[in-house]
């Protein structure tokens, strides 16, 4: 109940918006909050350049029409560096996603999402020089990128209010030179929260 | 004869509504990115061109000053929107966007041809639900954007960072914050803050202005709209120890014609706006006696529905412009259909009265004061006939127009000097003592099913015959856009816009021209809506198909770009 007035005040700033009437009024009829973990692994050129790396986050999911939910993650994963000569070990990496997942009748309970995706990274260097112009030397300072991912979600173990998933997700950042491709597996649990 | 004035009278202002209404701006007052209904060249937030087809003339619209912008920025000589102190509605929003092509783990592999660093832009803000008429708001905003080829040069020009946040020398920076009044007879706020600009200069010279603090307040009650803000502003130039401060108070007193007032036929609005300034140390443009008071009245004249004149007339010591314009609708005895006609004329001795009157231009041993207010006068004459006609979900409109322009204001270059990737021009703004003539003609088709789907395509082109060798900017020739708006289930917005726009030329700020090649430009908008709720997550992304070019002598690259914002009203 004290989770349920938490985030109805954080997030809805209102909470009354329980009858689905209109397409538009099925928003929010339903919440759920999830911790998610995986790997994620680089595709393409990027497989010279970092390692698998485990992640872990947090989700949010809402009934936005009826077969359509909404949602957003937040990931966190220290990604390590492959090549030689880059002065730092890894990089800080943060994600957050904004999408839709589709529940095709067809295919239920498996639901089909896309959506847009923003990666901030910053490399795990305390080291004296400031800027560093060769390679590895943009990511001494903040890096943002967008992309876009499509992804299933699969749930498999359902208990109570929580539910037990799968989610893969691939996803494309733009970046340049080269557009950067990863796959990304995980597991969550999610709770209904109403 | 109603709904064909109507018709009409929405033919008018399509092109003005046309391109900004569906894609979002990446920010308030940068529509003219999203624009290419005519000649729109971005160097960056602080300086565009922007010239929608068939507006005759040869200036860009934000060049000339109107009473309708009285509340826009006077960012050196063009009347910006931005920086926006506008209020906005009661909620709180955050932006964050990028230019497409970071690195990120590319970085770690990319030896060779690295790309340059790619910058963002930030906005948070509030304004507060009103408390017995009372509200807060406060407003932090930065457009990273335009910034990174001129970073290297800028940077040695500035003490410090010049930015509220980051490091990337932003063409602008601003935060402020204040409280405000309102209920059914006033509205008033005072907003104070800081800021730092760039600001592009007739030289070409891109010259930093940090303004702490800026303090503005605005009341507007009965039929008065009362605005005067006070700015601190330091100029520096670090690489030779310059530095000076221009101390500036300006606003204005508007009259409107109230409800009472428009119901009659004349319809009469008066004002004055101000600028007072103190110039100290080594400040790098100048304003005749340091002041100039802009007295100017508005008259509309509607005898008939179908009929009206709007006249404004503006007079000080030393300038005058006129604007006014005619407009009949026709009669036509078909349904649907409305015709109208009209003329629209404006006479001047500067575009923007209220602007400096000198440039200091001291670079590279050459000094020069660049005079900017020239002698003589300039006139503009435009007439067109407008249609738009109606059947069931379709609709077709065109527009055809003469324009003819003499003493349009031009610079005379005396050289031009190389500095680093930069070059500038010094001499002083003239006139062209010919007639330069165009004729332009648009065509559109609007079609639209209920509320959840639109669509318009809209061409047009423009010849001019004029020593365009001594235009700022030749004009684009021809455009043609498409435009389509979905809403899906009345809370997934989908709004994108594709368009073309041929060549563009600088000829005046380069010893050969600068041609910016026509090319095509796809922009989308996709909106979820909570409208229950008040919440809107918006994505945006500009420029996808465009060749990353520069647009403006002495600015950065359009690039691609993603803009996302999320607002929350209440």
């Amino acid at each position: 109940m004290r989770l349920k007035f938490i985030l109805s005040a954080i997030v809805l700033c209102c909470a009354s918006t329980l009858f689905a009437q209109n397409p538009a009024d099925s928003a929010f009829s339903k919440i759920y909050v999830s911790i998610e973990g995986g790997e994620m692994y680089p595709f393409g050129d990027l497989i010279d350049a970092v390692e698998n790396s485990f992640y872990g986050g947090v989700g949010f999911r809402y009934s936005y029409w009826d077969d359509f939910d909404g949602f957003v993650n937040f990931n966190y994963a220290y990604v390590k560096v492959r090549p030689e000569g880059i002065p730092y070990p890894g990089v800080h990496q943060f994600v957050g996603r904004l999408g839709l997942d589709w529940h095709w009748k067809y295919v239920k309970p498996l639901a089909i999402g896309a959506g847009f995706t923003c990666n901030w990274a910053r490399a795990d260097y305390d080291g004296e020089d400031d800027y560093l112009k060769g390679r590895g030397g943009m990511l001494l300072d903040n890096e943002t990128e967008f992309g876009w991912f499509a992804r299933i979600n699969m749930p498999f173990l359902y208990y109570r209010s929580f539910t037990i998933g799968f989610n893969a997700l691939w996803e494309q950042i733009w970046t340049l030179p080269e557009r950067s491709n990863t796959l990304t597996i995980g597991v969550y649990v999610e709770r209904r929260v109403w | 004869m109603k709904s064909s004035l109507s018709t009409t009278l929405s033919v008018l202002t399509l092109s003005a509504v046309l391109a900004g209404a569906a894609v979002d701006p990446e920010m308030e007052g940068m529509e003219a990115v999203n624009r290419d209904d005519g000649t729109f060249l971005v160097g960056g937030p602080t300086y565009f061109f922007d010239r929608i087809l068939g507006a005759g003339g040869i200036h860009s619209e934000t060049e000339l000053w109107t009473p309708q912008k009285l509340r826009n920025r006077l960012l050196f000589n063009r009347m910006s929107l931005l920086p926006s102190w506008n209020p906005m509605e009661p909620s709180v929003w955050v932006k964050t966007g990028n230019e497409l092509g970071d690195m990120i783990y590319q970085d770690v592999i990319t030896e060779t041809d690295r790309p340059t660093n790619r910058t963002p832009i930030l906005e948070g803000g509030f304004r507060s639900p009103s408390f017995k008429g009372f509200w807060a708001m406060a407003r932090g905003f930065q457009d990273d954007h335009y910034s990174a080829r001129t970073y290297s040069y800028r940077k040695k020009m500035v003490s410090d960072e010049f930015a509220i946040f980051g490091e990337n020398y932003p063409m602008f920076s601003s935060i402020y914050g204040g409280v405000g009044f309102t209920n059914d007879f006033v509205n008033a706020s005072v907003l104070a803050g800081e800021e730092y600009l760039w600001e592009y200069m007739e030289s070409s010279r891109w010259i930093p202005v940090h303004m702490a603090p800026r303090v503005e307040g605005r009341v507007d009650f009965w039929n008065f709209e009362l605005t005067a803000a006070y700015e601190h502003a330091e100029y520096q130039d670090a690489r030779v120890d310059e530095s000076g401060e221009r101390n500036e108070v300006n606003g204005s007193v508007l009259y409107k014609c109230g409800n009472a007032c428009q119901k009659g036929m004349f319809q009469l609005s008066a004002g004055i706006a101000f600028r007072f300034v103190s110039d100290d140390g080594d400040v790098y443009t100048g304003l005749d006696n340091d002041r100039v008071l802009w007295p100017f009245m508005q008259l509309r004249v509607q005898p008939f529905r179908w009929l009206r004149a709007d006249a404004m007339f503006g007079m000080n010591d030393s300038d005058w412009l006129v604007q006014d314009s005619v407009e009949m609708g026709m009669p036509v005895p078909v349904k649907g259909l409305g015709v109208t006609i009209g003329v629209k004329n404006i006479s001047g001795t500067r575009l923007n009265p209220l602007a400096d009157d000198k440039e200091y231009f001291n670079v590279k041993s050459v000094s020069d004061t660049m005079d900017l207010s020239p002698s003589g006068q300039m006139n503009l004459v435009q007439g067109y006939v407008a249609f738009a006609d109606t059947i069931a979900s379709v609709s077709l409109g065109g527009r055809a127009t003469f324009w003819t322009e003499h003493g349009a204001e031009t610079f005379d270059v005396e050289d031009f000097v190389k500095d680093g990737i930069l070059e500038f021009r010094y001499g002083d703004v003239s006139r062209i003592d010919s007639w330069i003539k165009g004729v332009t003609g648009e065509l559109w088709l609007d079609t639209w099913y209920e509320d959840w789907f639109k669509f318009r395509a809209l061409a047009g082109f423009e010849r001019i015959d004029g020593p365009s060798e001594r235009f700022e900017v030749t004009p684009a020739e021809y455009f043609v856009a498409f435009t389509g708006d979905w809403l899906i289930r009345k809370s997934f917005r989908v709004s994108h816009s594709l368009r073309y726009r041929s060549d563009a030329q600088w000829n005046l700020r380069s010893p050969d021209p600068l041609v910016v090649k026509g090319d095509w430009y796809w922009d989308a908008t996709f909106e979820q809506q909570f409208p229950r709720h008040g919440l809107y997550l918006t994505g945006t992304l500009i420029h996808v198909l465009a060749d990353e070019v520069i647009q403006v002598p002495n600015g950065d690259y359009d690039r691609l770009r993603f803009v996302c914002t999320v607002r929350k009203t209440f």
